[in-house]
């Protein structure tokens, strides 16, 4: 058996798994081979590269059966929590209680990807009137209409103030279809002015202190919403020991993230790493076993490194990736056209930083919440890019839009001029659809142009690094095309 | 004086001209320059705002209720609000180029709670504190008080002098604009005026945007309630003079927060309840739902709107051309008049 690093498509996979299995592969009990998805409708898996681990089996398995751990949740009496916009907040509070199980229905974002187009959720979708200029979230509400790919939960929780204006619009059409929302505030983080008390948040940023206090209460409001539906308390005690068990899941990402974007060559694919910092918002519906998850993918992104061996050449040019993509596939394209993804900004970095543990829970989750890139000054984001940027020593990055996002229609400019004018590093915008197939030479070529740009920039001196840097007055001009 | 631009209707004039600077809501034209994604109305504010465009007030407004003459005054600051992500991504940009303070108001999308309201009233005092750095004075109880008063006057001033046929719009004493409907009051509707009683709904109107409603009484309607956000949707109640006196600044942000629905507050259910309302009162036949392209708040209340309504819905998505060409929009317009003849 070939134990080579290597990313194989899915009829590859199939074969290895039966040579794993052979050879002794022991599983969790939703093991099993990755082509049975497939059949469960995520044929986008067909068109995909995936790492040949079986640390990486184990993550496509987790994350591709969520569904049915729901369910199973649910019938052994427990009371799921759909948690809606806020990334990695709320289900930290879900988790401390022994009786919840919270998940994303946000992750239906992905659906329209893995179902091939989206199996008839986004046609639902327009007709309620959320249509294709809406971000691909809206497959959503086709998922809870349809009531055909999660359990419908008995809360729902969603963040509004500084969150995209698709998903408030989205969530907000959902509760008129009759699917209550315990709807909770994150204002738009901003600097202290001088006269105010500032606050220190997990990763950098600054915040006043009335602030942080105002997302407290609004917690408080999301910690009584979670006690009646559970009918249990969740003090102080509770969160704090919830808290501990999701730093632990944010201490392995982060190891795993230090180790895959600096070592050469690299150890795990793109594709894996975005997967794998998904499971720190929600832990896919079971936080244990996203600890298990990530331990296996650090064991052997070590012993890949520790052994000099990867996934990649080791001459694959180091990239940062800003936003999610739609389509996961694209993650494969930046590394067949010679890239690697060495730092991402996914839209949740505040769910990867760890949450304060000398502070009243409540303080601390309300701070890590605060953080949130996606809530403050696209400026100040951007500022995090650059600092990500340089202590993964990313050479380019790509800015990835959201089709119909509302977010994206500025925010690639703002944060590639400070990159631009900060760093000397060359940055693209590119969008990427849920599928990309009928894009992908497109896609190819502008991938392609960045990685000639940083490869020649390499070889002469970094000139073509600093045409892109130039410093320019800003002007109307340099907003619009 | 100091003359302050702001944008949305959250942003109380009063608050304002009480700190001695001059509001001046921003009537903006529509640009041709929006990158992929960006609605007209934010591209409009960011053109306005980047090529000094927006540092203009409004005089004497023609018969049609437009805007005749505009005079170039400095802004010494803008006031934009976080009514929705394009606001957000635009006092960002603005910020970033750092020629003209900007100050981003945070307005909570929730309003059931007492803490979103502390919030905006904490806003209020922030903005306050930011008109002083820009050469205002902090205002006292009883100057707030004058100013409010004197608003409260103005309102009713406008309510009596807009008598006609259709709503229009006039400029109030305070820089904010509001709409006046036939008779003067939403109970008060004259429903004898020739044209099918209309009403428009959505969120802030360009300047080119005026030429709508001559444009729907040449098709034989009139609008009788204008929603939009440059209409009587978003003034706020009268002031209590009785509550005045324990503290003005508490009054005028319930006056505000509490009074003004939008299509970004979560539930949104003030909105419908303020609409249901206002249709019974005006006899309203129709409703033009009027919204920019890329606008996802607006756009996402059409289906639901439709299938709340008891009167028909005409959805009209305007883009950059529209506003310069409206022959499409004049289409849909009379298509729709026609329905309801």
């Amino acid at each position: 058996m070939n134990d080579q690093p290597q990313r194989i498509t899915l009829a590859e996979w199939d074969s290895r798994y039966a040579q794993l299995r052979a050879g002794g592969l022991t599983e969790p009990d939703y093991g099993g081979p990755l082509g049975r998805h497939v059949a469960d409708g995520d044929v986008r898996l067909l068109k995909l590269r995936m790492d040949n681990s079986p640390a990486a089996l184990r993550l496509w398995n987790f994350l591709l059966s969520e569904e049915d751990r729901l369910h199973r949740s649910a019938a052994e009496g427990k009371k799921l929590v759909g948690t809606m916009k806020d990334l990695g907040t709320v289900p930290v509070m879900a988790y401390s209680l022994d009786n919840l199980v919270a998940f994303y229905p946000d992750g239906a974002w992905w659906l329209p990807c893995l179902l091939g187009g989206g199996a008839g959720l986004l046609e639902i979708a327009d007709s309620l009137g959320i249509d294709d200029s809406f971000c691909p979230v809206r497959a959503l509400l086709g998922a809870f209409v349809a009531q055909s790919r999660f359990p419908i939960p008995g809360l729902l929780t969603c963040s509004v103030g500084a969150t995209c204006d698709d998903f408030s619009a989205i969530a907000q059409r959902l509760e008129s279809l009759g699917f209550p929302i315990v709807w909770w505030e994150i204002p738009h983080r901003r600097p202290p002015d001088a006269e105010e008390e500032a606050v220190e948040l997990p990763g950098g940023f600054r915040a006043p202190a009335g602030q942080v206090a105002f997302v407290r209460s609004e917690l408080g409001g999301v910690r009584e919403a979670l006690e009646a539906y559970a009918e249990q308390p969740l003090d102080d005690r509770r969160l704090a020991e919830g808290i501990a068990r999701a730093n632990r899941v944010r201490r392995l990402l982060a190891d795993l993230r230090q180790l895959c974007f600096t070592a050469d060559p690299c150890p795990l694919p793109a594709l894996e790493m975005l997967i794998a910092e998904m499971l720190a918002i929600h832990f896919c519906s079971d936080h244990n076993e996203t600890i298990h998850v990530l331990a296996g993918l650090l064991e052997e992104a070590r012993r890949r490194a520790d052994a000099h061996v990867g996934v990649l050449p080791a001459d694959a040019v180091r990239l940062f990736w800003v936003n999610p993509v739609a389509d996961l596939r694209v993650m494969n394209l930046l590394e067949d056209v010679g890239g690697r993804v060495c730092g991402a900004d996914n839209m949740f970095c505040h769910a990867l930083d760890p949450i304060p543990t000398d502070l009243p829970p409540l303080e601390a989750l309300a701070r890590m919440a605060l953080a949130d890139p996606m809530v403050g000054s696209a400026v100040e984001r951007a500022g995090r890019i650059c600092a990500e940027v340089q202590r993964f020593g990313a050479r380019g990055v790509v800015i990835s839009r959201i089709p119909g996002a509302s977010h994206c229609a500025m925010e690639a400019t703002i944060i590639a001029d400070v990159i631009r004018g900060t760093l000397d590093v060359p940055a693209i915008e590119i969008e990427v659809p849920p599928l990309t197939d009928a894009i992908e030479p497109t896609l190819r070529t502008r991938l392609e142009a960045l990685i000639e740009m940083v490869r020649v920039g390499r070889g002469i001196g970094d000139w073509g690094f600093r045409i892109a840097a130039s410093h320019r007055p800003l002007t109307t001009s340099h907003y619009f095309p | 004086m100091n003359a302050v631009g702001y944008s949305s209707p959250f942003v109380p004039a009063e608050w304002i001209a009480a700190h001695g600077v001059r509001p001046e809501r921003l009537r903006l034209h529509p640009t041709e320059r929006l990158t992929r994604g960006m609605c007209p109305y934010a591209g409009a504010l960011l053109d306005a705002a980047l090529e000094g465009k927006g540092d203009r007030h409004l005089l004497p407004e023609r018969p049609c209720g437009c805007f005749a003459q505009k005079v170039p005054v400095p802004f010494s600051g803008l006031v934009l609000a976080t009514t929705c992500d394009q606001m957000r991504y635009v006092a960002a940009m603005l910020e970033q180029r750092g020629d003209r303070p900007i100050f981003l108001l945070n307005l909570p999308s929730t309003w059931q709670t007492p803490a979103a309201r502390q919030l905006y009233l904490d806003e209020l005092r922030r903005l306050g504190r930011f008109l002083v750095r820009l050469g205002g004075k902090a205002p006292s109880d009883e100057e707030l008080t004058g100013v409010m008063l004197a608003s409260n006057r103005a309102r009713e001033e406008d309510r009596k002098n807009s008598r006609g046929p259709t709503a229009r719009r006039k400029l109030s004493r305070w820089g904010d604009s509001c709409t006046v409907a036939p008779g003067g009051g939403s109970a008060t509707a004259t429903p004898t005026a020739p044209g099918i009683p209309l009403a428009i709904l959505g969120g802030p109107l360009l300047e080119t945007d005026c030429e709508f409603f001559a444009l729907v009484e040449r098709a034989g309607g009139r609008i009788v309630l204008d929603a939009t956000e440059h209409g009587e949707r978003t003034l706020p109640r009268p002031f209590d003079p009785s509550r005045l006196a324990a503290d003005p600044l508490a009054e005028l942000a319930d006056a505000y927060f509490d009074t003004i629905p939008d299509a970004f507050q979560r539930p949104d259910t003030r909105l419908y309840e303020w609409l249901g309302r206002e249709l019974a009162a005006r006899q309203v036949r129709g409703i033009i739902l009027h919204r920019y392209l890329w606008c996802d708040l607006w756009h996402a209340e059409s289906q639901r709107l439709k299938q709340w309504s008891p009167t028909p819905v005409l959805e009209l998505d305007v883009g950059p051309d529209d506003t310069a060409a409206p022959n499409r929009i004049q289409g849909r317009i009379e298509a729709f008049l026609e329905m309801l003849k």
